[in-house]
């Protein structure tokens, strides 16, 4: 054998020999050790023996420090001894009543204290006895128990010890928790069943915007499969004509932004939807966003409705337009041949009065009048039928201007005075439709007195939603049968040949505009009272003196 | 003065024949039947008035057209033109300024109210200095 090798050996074997000096000195520390707890566990068992021997004085010192109740019973469950921590937690001293612990164990857990019992007695040991109990009290408590048995001197089990740990708080909170873990489970079935028969799209992609679920109302509106959408990309399945939009919003989603917004897409049939999509980002546990949720509504009726909607708005308008322009175009072409007629009629009375006897220079003259009263019914024509449908411009009106226009331009005979009491408020409306509502009132009022004395009054009041304006004469008065009446077009009421009729019915239409009413009050031979209101939303009153 | 009526109701030249007949000032009447006869005319260059009257409702080329045409031409734009229409539509009035009118006159319903006033306008334009080629 080399030398080298016969030199490793050596070396092993010293190794060897350390390793086992060591053992053998660990060894001996553990049989210590086991001597030591025994000693311990002597001294215990010597002191419990005294104590159950009732030795009462030296367990006290024992246990004093132990927090958890802490009960010594014989072995018929009879009660021996207990710290004061067990006396407040179950109720009772052991001191002043005997108290057996079986009398205290919940009847559902009567078997499983005897199975208990058996097994401490035979292991001499039991681990985490769980059961209910009541306290002297009757209140129920959750009790874990660990426990051992004490022996005597001669070895004989003749007494148990136990730590009793109040575990009624845990098993609530677990109560509670299962029972909210039932509800959610409950809640969960609730939602999944509504998710999966609701009338909205339900779609949850990932981070690559991968579709991961879709609801059935999801497929039935985009008339795809679940199988044909999993997996794969909104877009690459689905036409959308906003694409940059679907994309832009999928971006936000990554940034924790939820919103909606409409896209326009084709459906696997190739017809077009309107969809409202309405998304958030989802998160997984650790709060990172791992996709997002969308719901999508389908808008195409109301878009269909919308465009319809759209569609006649612009048609009304054309046609409003329209019907303008006809009416001026009317208006034109009836007037010329008028004026023509005029023309010719002024001619045969110029170049021929001294051939016409007076009746026919009479006939010339009735002519003139009844061109001039037609020129006016188209006129009035006009103006009605404009009243509706011209734009109304917003400017400020002082409506005494208004009056003292009127008073410039209508003929108001001799005999009649036109008052105004109290200063009319300035508004914001359209000053020609002021100007022929309220020029159209006067010239009835004024026209219609017959007194020796003509009063006509403009008032106006004020309530909370209304201005009321009030036209008072002291005329012939309006039976009142004609009280609706003459609101209508073409009803002269009055024995002036001149009235075309129409008057009143424009009034009645501007009226409308401003959202207002009109009506009169009126005595045959006394006056007549005509009232309208205007809103005031509608015409921004910045000043009224009242 | 050379006036240039642009007018398609017989009638209605005949007024003005009369009303201007009965002047002191002694005019020159150009007729013609609608816009396009006008810029027939004015083209020609055989006759260029110092205004032009002009109505707005008329067949094949109506006033409106017809004032579009003039002002995109190079030597009669200058011309002053008066509108003489029974047309109150404000449209018709706002849209003919926009283009370039020297007047718009509205033809009285009375004839003796006419007359009067195309006495006054026509006496107006005898007392401008005229652009006349």
């Amino acid at each position: 054998m080399p030398e080298k090798d016969i030199k490793l050996l050596e070396r092993a074997l010293e190794r060897q020999k350390k390793a086992r000096l060591m053992a053998e000195k660990i060894l001996e520390e553990k049989s210590k050790e086991l001597y030591d707890t025994a000693e311990h566990l002597k001294q215990v068992n010597a002191r419990l023996m005294r104590l159950v021997d009732g030795d009462a004085k030296e367990t006290d010192d024992a246990f004093i420090n132990i927090v958890d109740p802490y009960v010594v019973m014989d072995l018929h469950m009879n009660v021996i001894k207990t710290n004061q921590s067990a006396k407040e937690f179950l109720g009772f001293d052991y001191t002043k009543e005997a108290m057996n612990l079986s009398n205290l164990v919940h009847p559902d857990f009567f078997q499983y204290t005897i199975e208990s019992m058996q097994v401490l007695l035979q292991v001499g040991k039991l681990k985490n006895y769980t059961a209910k109990i009541y306290t002297k009290d009757k209140v129920e408590k959750f009790v874990q128990i660990n426990a051992s048995l004490i022996y005597d001197k001669n070895g004989k089990p003749c007494a148990a010890q136990g730590i009793i740990r109040d575990i009624t708080r845990e098993m609530e909170i677990e109560d509670l928790v299962a029972k909210q873990r039932k509800k959610m489970d409950s809640e969960r079935l609730k939602y999944s069943s509504i998710i999966a028969n609701m009338n909205l799209g339900l779609v949850e992609v990932d981070l690559e915007n991968r579709i991961q679920m879709a609801n059935q109302s999801f497929c039935t509106m985009s008339g795809f499969d679940e199988e044909e959408l999993l997996n794969k990309s909104f877009l690459d399945v689905m036409k959308v004509k906003n694409k940059d939009l679907v994309e832009a919003k999928s971006n936000q989603r990554l940034e924790g932004v939820s919103d909606s917004y409409t896209v326009e897409v084709e459906n696997k049939e190739g017809k077009t939807r309107y969809w409202l999509i309405s998304g958030a980002p989802t998160y997984d546990h650790d709060n990172k966003v791992k996709g997002s949720v969308g719901i999508h509504l389908d808008l195409t009726d109301q878009k269909e409705l919308e465009f319809q909607k759209e569609a006649l708005l612009v048609q009304l308008e054309e046609s409003n337009k329209g019907l303008q322009e006809y009416a001026h175009i009317v208006s034109h072409d009836l007037k010329s041949p008028l004026r023509s007629i005029s023309a010719l009629a002024t001619w045969m009375y110029e170049d021929y009065k001294d051939k016409l006897d007076e009746t026919g220079q009479q006939n010339l003259k009735m002519m003139q009048d009844k061109i001039a009263s037609m020129d006016k019914l188209i006129s009035g024509i006009l103006e009605y039928s404009t009243a509706k449908s011209s734009a109304l411009a917003q400017t400020e009106v002082d409506l005494n201007e208004v009056i003292q226009e009127i008073k410039n331009t209508i003929y108001i005979p001799d005999h009649v005075a036109l008052k105004i009491p109290k200063a009319l408020p300035t508004i914001v409306a359209d000053f020609t439709k002021m100007r022929q509502l309220f020029q159209n009132i006067m010239s009835n009022a004024v026209a219609h007195i017959e007194r020796e004395k003509g009063l006509v009054e403009v008032r106006c009041e004020e309530d909370e939603k209304y201005l009321k304006f009030t036209i008072a004469d002291n005329g012939v008065g309006i039976p009142e049968k004609y009280h609706k009446k003459i609101f209508e077009i073409f009803q002269s009421v009055g024995s002036n040949e001149r009235s075309t009729g129409i008057g009143l019915s424009i009034v009645k239409k501007i009226v409308d505009r401003y959202q207002g009413k009109v009506w009169i009050d009126s005595e045959v031979g006394v006056g007549t009272q005509f009232h309208f209101t205007i809103n005031k939303k509608l015409v921004n009153i910045n000043q009224f003196a009242t | 003065m050379k006036i240039l009526l642009i007018e398609d109701d017989m009638i209605e030249t005949m007024k003005f024949q009369r009303a201007i007949s009965k002047l002191d000032a002694k005019h020159t009447l150009v007729e013609a039947k609608n816009g396009e006869e006008a810029l027939n005319q004015l083209q020609s260059s055989n006759v260029m008035p110092d205004i032009i009257l002009l109505d707005l409702n008329m067949p094949l080329m109506n006033g409106i057209e017809f004032l579009n045409e003039l002002k995109s031409h190079e030597t009669i734009k200058y011309l002053p033109t008066i509108i003489l229409t029974t047309s109150e539509n404000r449209e018709d009035l706002l849209e003919c300024y926009k283009i370039g009118i020297a007047g718009y006159i509205l033809k009285p319903l009375k004839y003796e109210d006419y007359e009067s006033k195309i006495k006054r306008v026509l006496e107006y334009w005898d007392n401008n200095e005229l652009v006349k080629a």
